[in-house]
C-alpha cells in the first residue's frame, strides 16, 4: 500500500493503565488522510492520555498506534517528523521572541538551512504576528501564543497535525481566525487531530467526530450522523397552562427525558421512534398548546445522551 | 551519516544557543548562577578568617626581655590573636565577651626566671566556646615551649628535625581556598544546568523538546553545553576572587583551564540529571545546597583525605568532588594528595563524567510525560 492511501493515524486496541486505574481501555480508531478528526471526552476521560500517546510522549501498556503508516514504538522519528503538536499549553518560550521560538524549532526539527528565513516569514505571515516577530512572547495575548503555536506546528511542514484545545482560553474573534487556518490546513491535504470540549468547535471543523469516556470510545461518527443515530428529535412545546401529566408522558414508548421550566416542556426522543405525533395528543388533551417545535438534537445534547454528562462537567 | 551528524550537531548548538538566551532573560536565576559560587567562596573564606585566631588579651605587668620574649612566642602560635591591655580594661573585655582569654604577665616573670624560680602565668577563659577554650589550652603550653626554646636552649633537650615533603609551606587558606573553589564550580554548575532542565518540565517546553526527531542525547549535550557556557561566567568570577583577592596564584595555569573544564563538565551533567529528575526549579536549588555543603566538609576540604578516619576516606572517595580536589590542589600548589597520580586522577574524574553522560542520557530517554 502506497503511503497516501494508508491511514493517517490508526489506533489498534490501544490499552494504558497506570497502576490499578485503566485511563483508555481497548480503543481502535482510523483517522484518513486529509480529514479533521475531532476527539471528545469530558475532563478525565483519557482524551490527553490518548494524544500522549499518538505522539509518543507516553507509551501504551498494549496496542499499537502508526501515523502515516510508521509505526511508533519502532520508527518514532520518523512519526515525529511527520507530526506537527499545538499543545494546550503553547510550550513556547515565554521569555524569547517569536522569531526565536521559530528558529529554534526549525533547527530542531531539520528545516533545511537554505528555506529557513523564508518558511519562518512565511509562517508568521500566515498567523498575522509578523509585525511582532521580535516581541517576546510573554508580552502576547493567549490568541497570538496560540497562533505562534499553530505556525511552529507547521514550520516543519508536518503531514498530521494535532491540535490540543485548540482555542481553549481564546477570544471570539481569535477563534474564528483560527478555525480558518485549521480549515485553510485541509485545503492543503493536511490532516488535523483535534481535541476540544467546543461542541461547536467540533461541528464547524470535524469531518467526523470519536466520543471517548472512560477511556472507551463511546461512539464514531460525522456531526450529522451522530445526531441522527444517537438523537432522536427534540420537541418543544409552550403551554397555556402548566402542563401536569408528566408521568404519562415519561411513559409514553419512545420518550427518553421530559424537561419542564413554568410553561416550556422540553421533550427528547429515541433515535428511530415515531413518538411525537402522540407526544403532541397528549399535551393537547390536557392544555392548549401555543407554539411547537420539533428539531434534531444539538451535539451537546447527543453528548449528553451518550456519556450521561455535559461536556463541560 | 555525514548528514545525520550535521543535524545532531545542529541541534546541540541550537540548544545550547537556546538556553543562554533563555538564562540572560531570567535575571533572578542568572544572578543566582553567578553569584551564589562566589558568595560561598566568601562566606567560607570568612567562617575561616573568624575562626583561625582566638582574640587574646595580655596584660602586660612586666615588660623585661623575658616577658617580651614570651608574648613574641605567643603572637607567632598562629592561635592568638593578640592585643595588650591594662588589667581593668582586659576585664572589660573578657566580661563583655571581646576576648576569649586574658593572660597576666606576673610583675616578677623576668625577675623569677633569673633566679630560676616558678613562674605563674595567669589565664582566664571565656569558656563559652570548646573550640576556642581548647585552642587556648593547646597553645598557651606550647607557647610556652617555644619561648623556652628560644630563651633558654640549654634547657630544652628534645628539638625538632624537620623534614619537609614540599619546598614551601602552605597557609591553611590558600589550602581551603582551592577546595571551597571546587565546591563553587559544583554549586555553580549543578544550579545553572539543574535549572535549565527543570524549567522545561516546569514551563511544559520539554514537549517541543521530546516531541522533535533529534535523539535525545544530543538534546541533553546541548542543555549541558548551555550550562557550560553560562556557567563560565560564574567560574571566571570565582577564580578572580580566588587569585586576586585570596590571593593564590596557580602553579600550572594549563591543569587549573582543564580541570575546572572538567569539573564543569562533571556537575552540569549531575545538574542536568537532577533537573530532569526533580522537574522544579526551587527543590533543584535546594538540593544542589544540601549535596554540596556536606561533600565539600567529606571530600578533604581542610586538608589530605588520608589525614582523615578510613571510613570517611572510603565514603569520600565515591564522589568525584573528592578528585576534584586532588587534581586542582595540585594546579595550583604541585600538592600529590593520593597514590593515583595526576593520570589516574584524571582518568577517574572522566569516568565519572563519562557515566554520568550515560545514565543522564538513559534518562532522558526514558522521560515520558504523565497522564
Amino acid at each position: 500500500m502506497s503511503q497516501a492511501k494508508m491511514p493517517a493515524v490508526e489506533m489498534v486496541h490501544l490499552v494504558k493503565r497506570f497502576g490499578s486505574f485503566t485511563a483508555v481501555d481497548d480503543l481502535s480508531l482510523t483517522v484518513e488522510p486529509g480529514e479533521i478528526f475531532g476527539l471528545l471526552g469530558p475532563n478525565g476521560s483519557g482524551k490527553t492520555t490518548t494524544v500522549n500517546m499518538l505522539s509518543g510522549l507516553t507509551s501504551p501498556t498494549s496496542g499499537e498506534v502508526r501515523v502515516m503508516g510508521y509505526d511508533l514504538r519502532t520508527h518514532t522519528r520518523q512519526v515525529r517528523q511527520v507530526l506537527g503538536a499545538v499543545h494546550q499549553e503553547t510550550a513556547l518560550y515565554e521569555e524569547l521572541s517569536a522569531w526565536v521560538n521559530l528558529d529554534f524549532h526549525a533547527d530542531l526539527f531539520g528545516v533545511p538551512r537554505s528555506e529557513k528565513k523564508a518558511r519562518i516569514e512565511q509562517m508568521l505571515a500566515l498567523v498575522q504576528l509578523s509585525d511582532r516577530k521580535d516581541s517576546r512572547v510573554s508580552t502576547f495575548s493567549g490568541g497570538m501564543k496560540r497562533r505562534l503555536a499553530l505556525a511552529r506546528a507547521l514550520l516543519h511542514e508536518p503531514q498530521l497535525i494535532y491540535l490540543d484545545e485548540p482555542t481553549l482560553g481564546v477570544d471570539v474573534q481569535s477563534r474564528r481566525a483560527l478555525w480558518d487556518y485549521i480549515l485553510g490546513l485541509r485545503r492543503q491535504g493536511k490532516t488535523v487531530f483535534i481535541t476540544t470540549n467546543y461542541l461547536e468547535e467540533a461541528q464547524a471543523l470535524c469531518s467526523r467526530i470519536a466520543i471517548i469516556d472512560h477511556g472507551r470510545l463511546v461512539a464514531l461518527d460525522t456531526p450529522e450522523d451522530l445526531k441522527q443515530n444517537f438523537g432522536g428529535n427534540v420537541v418543544e412545546i409552550e403551554t397555556a397552562l402548566p402542563f401536569e401529566a408528566l408521568v404519562e408522558l415519561q411513559a409514553l414508548a419512545g420518550v427518553q427525558q421530559v424537561e419542564q421550566d413554568g410553561l416550556a416542556l422540553k421533550v427528547a426522543t429515541r433515535a428511530g421512534d415515531r413518538v411525537v405525533p402522540q407526544i403532541i395528543n397528549l399535551v393537547a388533551q390536557c392544555c392548549e398548546i401555543r407554539n411547537i417545535m420539533v428539531r434534531e438534537p444539538n451535539l451537546d445534547e447527543v453528548f449528553l445522551r451518550l456519556t450521561g454528562t455535559a461536556l463541560r462537567d | 551519516m555525514m548528514r545525520e551528524i550535521a543535524y545532531q550537531l545542529r541541534v546541540i548548538w541550537a540548544t545550547a544557543r537556546k538556553d543562554v538566551r533563555s538564562a540572560l532573560t531570567d535575571r533572578l536565576f542568572t544572578l543566582l548562577g553567578l553569584f551564589v559560587p562566589a558568595n560561598v567562596l566568601i562566606l567560607m573564606s570568612l567562617f575561616v578568617l573568624a575562626g583561625s585566631n582566638a582574640p587574646t588579651t595580655m596584660v602586660m605587668n612586666d615588660t623585661g626581655p623575658y616577658a617580651q620574649a614570651f608574648y613574641q612566642a605567643m603572637s607567632q602560635a598562629h592561635s592568638f590573636r593578640l592585643e595588650t591591655a591594662t588589667a581593668e580594661e582586659a576585664e572589660r573585655r573578657l566580661a563583655a565577651g571581646q576576648a576569649v582569654a586574658v593572660v597576666t604577665i606576673p610583675p616578677d616573670f623576668d625577675s623569677s626566671l633569673q633566679q630560676g624560680r616558678p613562674v605563674q602565668v595567669g589565664v582566664e577563659i571565656n569558656n563559652l566556646n570548646t573550640d576556642f577554650t581548647n585552642d587556648i589550652r593547646r597553645a598557651i603550653p606550647l607557647s610556652i615551649t617555644s619561648f623556652y626554646a628560644k630563651v633558654f636552649p640549654n634547657l630544652v633537650s628534645v628539638t625538632v628535625n624537620e623534614t619537609d615533603l614540599y619546598a614551601h609551606d602552605t597557609d591553611y587558606i590558600p589550602y581551603l581556598a582551592v577546595s571551597i573553589l571546587v565546591i563553587a564550580l559544583m554549586m555553580g554548575g549543578m544550579m545553572q544546568a539543574g535549572t535549565t532542565s527543570a524549567r522545561e518540565w516546569e514551563q511544559n517546553t520539554i514537549k517541543e523538546l521530546l516531541l522533535s526527531p533529534a535523539s535525545r542525547t544530543a538534546i541533553m549535550l546541548g542543555k549541558m553545553l548551555g550550562a557550560f557556557l553560562v556557567g563560565l561566567g560564574s567560574t571566571v568570577i570565582v577564580l578572580a576572587v580566588l587569585i586576586l583577592l585570596v590571593g593564590v596564584a596557580p602553579e600550572y595555569w594549563l591543569e587549573v583551564i582543564g580541570f575546572t573544564f572538567l569539573a564543569l563538565l562533571i556537575f552540569n551533567t549531575l545538574g542536568t540529571l537532577l533537573g530532569t529528575l526533580v522537574r522544579q526549579r526551587m527543590p533543584v536549588i535546594a538540593l544542589t545546597m544540601g549535596i554540596s555543603l556536606p561533600l565539600f566538609f567529606l571530600s578533604g576540604a581542610f586538608g589530605p583525605i588520608s589525614f582523615s578516619t578510613p571510613l570517611l576516606q572510603a565514603v569520600a572517595k565515591i564522589f568525584p568532588v573528592y578528585y576534584q580536589i586532588v587534581v586542582l590542589q595540585h594546579a595550583f600548589h604541585g600538592f600529590s594528595l593520593n597514590t593515583l597520580g595526576l593520570a589516574g586522577n584524571t582518568l577517574v574524574l572522566a569516568g565519572f563524567a563519562l557515566a554520568l553522560i550515560t545514565l543522564m542520557a538513559l534518562v532522558l530517554r526514558r522521560s515520558t510525560i504523565g497522564h
